[in-house]
This record gives structure tokens, sequence and C-alpha cells, in this order.
């Protein structure tokens, strides 16, 4: 069963997973482009560090975007047949989509070792100043994580019902609602921030996204 | 027709009238240059007034505490004054030592005021103003930040670019050094990471040089890379373009005539005065109590001396020391935490799980 849903998954996903895969192994090596140069003069580490952390930038946001769209296309096809198929499949719901989840993190694979393969060339191939090291495999994890939060945030929410969807945005509009008259009757009330700070310092689940993205560092 | 007398005569009457006019010049410079004395006087002395009335207010009704040789004259708060003396004199007297027993003279002058009133309350321009919620640890950085010792001689204090106050954040304060180490442009940095004890001294401004800025941009491409990053805006102008343009198109000679033409102190050094401070912290740990008294002992004494007799060994150990330290402190490149993966993975799971839970296949 796991190969049939692998299959379709694969079908439906390719176009993404293979353009994010030539993305994610590009990235590093156009991140270090003029690294490898023998000519580089050493006296340019501090160019370099600002080069990789400028480029540092495009490796959240590729996770993510990764995570979003096969998150969609794992659920568009059974949203558009009003989950028929799924239906007439022998299964249990939670056994069709832990199927469905597997296999979208199954595709997910190519873009990780995408990026994995690329910063290990880049590093390799890149001539670095004394006292600055290479760091492709804490990148390569750090990029699996992202990608993998990033999908299973979207895979819940694609899954889940209008009811779901409209808790989630009551929820963030009667947030925005208090921030307003707390601003509005001068209280020291920061929900937004107090928010972003708990999803996006660890432990929350967004941190993985936050701080630097270099392969190359001290 | 043409009589050279009278022209003689005319030119001694024009430099005559130029004469008077320059003397007039002169003495009216000078006139005004003597009222702006006076006025400056009266300026200091109306000053000196005003701060001794200020000292009189800021003392008047309150407090003093004492801890060691830490006097703080403060009005009454819930600040735990004491309790952040303590903790501050122990560093105090462990860094200055001897010398720490100055600040009997020189008290610290806190208000502590109500963090939650909107009411106005005096200005203090004397002292410092502490709100009353402030924790020990904050109000022992604040001590610690402000130690209110006279200054150092102004060499010392030139070549460490402040006053030398205890460490709050050492490692990071360190980590930072090892960044500048590795980053710097600069080839003396680049050997002095790598160990070079005499490129050490050179990018910490031990040599006592004029044309130090040669030893710590030894080559063509550095001095002109220093000016294009630096000084790009400030010497392409008329009167330095061709010097400038012959710089940038590879003469050495015009680079460096330029760099000359700058201060010293505007010719920015490889290393930030941080390292020259993490050096004088290193020389004060190796030397013990007394080092701090040492190290002011000499001020016309050259400053690496100055630091040697300041740690009691020679001035190549103290490098070593500093550069082991730096290379220690190497910082953390990696910014996942260890408990990074396993957090990930667990939202991974919770937000699975949610997947599984939330279902469109309900009949309605």
């Amino acid at each position: 069963m796991f190969r049939a849903i692998l299959y379709s998954q694969w079908k439906w996903s390719r176009l993404i997973v293979a353009v994010g895969t030539i993305a994610g192994f590009a990235l590093p090596l156009v991140s270090l482009q003029g690294a490898a140069r023998a000519d580089r003069s050493p006296l340019e580490a501090e160019a370099l560090l600002h080069a990789v952390q400028a480029w540092g930038v495009l490796y959240p946001l590729l996770a993510a975007a990764l995570g979003l769209l096969v998150a969609i296309v794992t659920w568009a096809p059974d949203h558009r047949g009003r989950h028929i198929h799924a239906l007439t499949l022998p299964l249990a719901r939670w056994r069709y989509v832990l199927l469905r989840f597997a296999t979208g993190a199954t595709v997910l694979a190519g873009p990780i070792l995408g990026v994995t393969i690329g910063a290990l060339i880049a590093v390799a191939a890149a001539t670095l100043p004394p006292g600055l090291h290479g760091y492709p495999l804490a990148l390569a994890v750090r990029f699996a994580l992202a990608a993998l939060v990033a999908y299973a945030l979207f895979f819940a929410v694609s899954a889940g019902t209008a009811r779901t969807a409209g808790i989630i945005l009551g929820v963030i509009g009667a947030i925005v609602v208090v921030q307003v008259f707390a601003s509005v009757a001068n209280l020291e009330l920061n929900l937004a921030d107090h928010l972003q700070m708990v999803l996006t310092n660890w432990p929350g689940p967004l941190a993985v996204f936050t701080g630097r993205w270099m392969l190359i560092d001290v | 027709m043409f009589d050279r007398r009278l022209v003689s005569i005319i030119l001694c009457g024009l430099a005559g009238s130029t004469l008077a006019a320059q003397g007039t010049s002169v003495t009216r410079l000078r006139r005004r240059a003597d009222s702006l004395a006076t006025e400056w006087r009266r300026a200091d002395a109306l000053a000196s007034v005003a701060d001794s009335l200020e000292r009189e207010r800021a003392t008047g009704g309150r407090d003093t505490i004492a801890v060691g040789a830490l006097r703080i004259v403060a009005n009454r708060s819930p600040l735990p004054l004491r309790e952040a003396a303590q903790r501050a004199w122990v560093v105090v007297d462990s860094m200055y030592g001897p010398v720490a027993q100055r600040l009997v003279t020189r008290p610290y002058f806190i208000l502590a005021f109500d963090p939650d009133t909107s009411v106005r309350r005096p200005v203090l321009r004397v002292g410092l103003e502490v709100p009353w919620n402030s924790t020990v640890n904050d109000l022992t950085h604040l001590l610690l930040a402000n130690i209110p010792l006279e200054p150092l001689d102004r060499r010392l204090d030139e070549w460490l670019g402040g006053p030398l106050r205890p460490r709050i954040e050492r490692s990071r304060d360190i980590a930072r050094v090892y960044v500048r180490l590795v980053t710097a442009p600069s080839q003396s940095a680049r050997r002095c990471f790598l160990g070079d004890v005499p490129s050490c001294r050179t990018v910490l401004d031990l040599n006592e040089s004029d044309s130090s800025y040669l030893q710590w941009y030894p080559s063509a491409a550095e001095r002109r890379a220093l000016l294009l990053r630096s000084f790009s805006d400030y010497f392409d102008r008329p009167a330095t373009l061709t010097t400038w343009r012959a710089c940038m198109r590879g003469e050495d000679a015009d680079c460096t005539q330029l760099i000359r033409s700058l201060p010293r102190g505007a010719i920015p050094q490889p290393l930030a005065s941080d390292a020259r401070r993490l050096l004088a912290h290193t020389a004060l740990r190796i030397g013990g109590r007394g080092a701090f008294g040492r190290l002011l002992g000499d001020s016309s004494a050259p400053i690496g001396a100055r630091l040697a007799a300041a740690a009691g060994v020679s001035l190549d150990s103290l490098l070593f020391c500093w550069h082991a330290d730096v290379v220690a402190a190497r910082p953390i490149a990696v910014s996942l935490p260890r408990w990074g993966v396993p957090a990930a993975l667990g939202w991974i799971l919770v937000l699975a799980v949610c997947g599984l839970r939330s279902s469109r296949w309900r009949v309605a």
C-alpha cells in the first residue's frame, strides 16, 4: 500500500521535488561562489561570511516553500475528488493519513539530499581562510528539520476541516483585536510580540527557521 | 614717463598698509582669544559651583551605604543596594587591588525612583537614576559599569579606547575578539591568529612607532583595500584626486602618502579596542591584586612595558596567554542547540497527530 501511495505522491509532486532538489543543490554552490578560486585573497574572510550569511536567508525560505507545496499537493487530489477514492480503500482513516504523511515526507528526501550533496561539494571545493570552517552536515540536518516541520504544519492545516481552519483564524483574529484594544487603552500588553517569541524561540515550533544559516563560519 | 621712484614709494606704501592691517588683525584676534579665555574661566567657575550645589543636593537627606571601599549615597528605597555592592566589591577589589581604596573618597550617587508612577521626579544631574524594581544582578552590573575611579593617564586611555572596567560578559567579549582576529583584513592579524606573537604585538599596537599602519597592513593590496573601504569619499575630491587615482591604479607610494596624511587615530586598526582591553585584563588577571597599581605606576613607559610590569611576566608570555584565551573562546558557530533536533522532531510528531485527528470524512 505504501508503494502505491508513494507512486501517486511522486506523480503529483515530482515537478516540485525536481525543482526543489536542483535549487537545494545549487544554493550552497552559489553561496560560496568565488571562494573556490585559488587567487582569492585570504583577507576577504569578512566579505565571504557576509555573502554566506546573505545567501543563508534562502535556506529556510526554500524549506518552508517545499513543505507548503508538498503538503498542498499531498491533499489536493483527495480534496478535489471529495475523498471518495480514499473512502473506497479498505483502510482505517488514521492509517491512510499516516501513509499520506509518510509518503510526503519521503519525497522531501530529494531536496534534502540535494542540499547535503551541494553543501559537501561546495565546502570541499572552497579555499577557506584560516579560522573559518565549513558546516555542511549541520546545515543539511537543519534544512531537513525545517522542511519536515513546515510540511507537518501545512499537512495538519490541509487535513483539517473548515471548522478547524475557522478556529485557527478566529484565535488569530482575537489576538489582533485584543492587541488593538490594548494599544488604544495604553496598556503595556504586547501579545503579538509575545506570541512571536513563543513560536520562534526554542523550543517553539518555528525556532528551527530562525537564526543564522551559515554554511561557513568561524 | 615711468618713474621708478614712484613705483617703489607706492609699493612701500602698500606693504606698510598690509603690515599695519596684519598688525591690527593679530591684535583683534588676540583680544578675541583673551575674551574667550575670560568667558571660559567664568563658565568653568559657574559649572563648578553648579556641580558642587548638585552634589550637596544629591547627598542631602540620603543614606550612605559602605561596603569595602565602595560608598553609595542613595535615597531610601527597596533597592537591594547593599547586596549589589557586596557582589560588586568582590570583583572591584580583585581587579583594582589596593587602588580600589581610593573609592572611599569617590562615592556613587543613586536616586531610586518608582517606575510605576507618572509623577515628575526631581532632575538629578549628578549620579545615577535607578528604578526601584531593579534586580541585584542589574544593580551589580550598574555599579561595575560606573566605577567612579579617576580617569587613566591619557596615553593608556587612548590605547585602551576608554576606561578599564571589570568585564561583565567575559566569554562573549572574548568570542568577539576571536571573530575579529579571524576576519580582520590584515595579514598581521591572520599571522597573530596562527600564533605568531610578534604579529600579535603589531596588531595590538604595542610597537611604539609612528608608522604602525605599515605593519598593520604590510602589503600594497591591504593598504589599497583599506583606503577603498574606509576613505574613498574622503580622498575622492579635487585636492587629492590625482594621488587617489594613482593609488587605485596600484601605485603603492601614493596609497602610503594618502594614509600618511591621515591623523594616526583615524586609521582603522585591524583589531578593535576590545582586543586591547582584553590584553589589559589578562595582565591584571596574571598579575594579581597589585597589578592595577603597577599598570598605573610609570605613565611615561611604553604600554607594552607597563602591561608586562602589571602582569609580572614578559610581554611575549603575556601575549601568549592572551592568544590562548582568545583561541579557546571560539564561538559555537551552529545555532541549532543540542536539544533542537529532539524539539523539532517532537513538533513534527505533534503536528502529524493533529493531521490524523482532524478529519473531513465525518458525515454531517
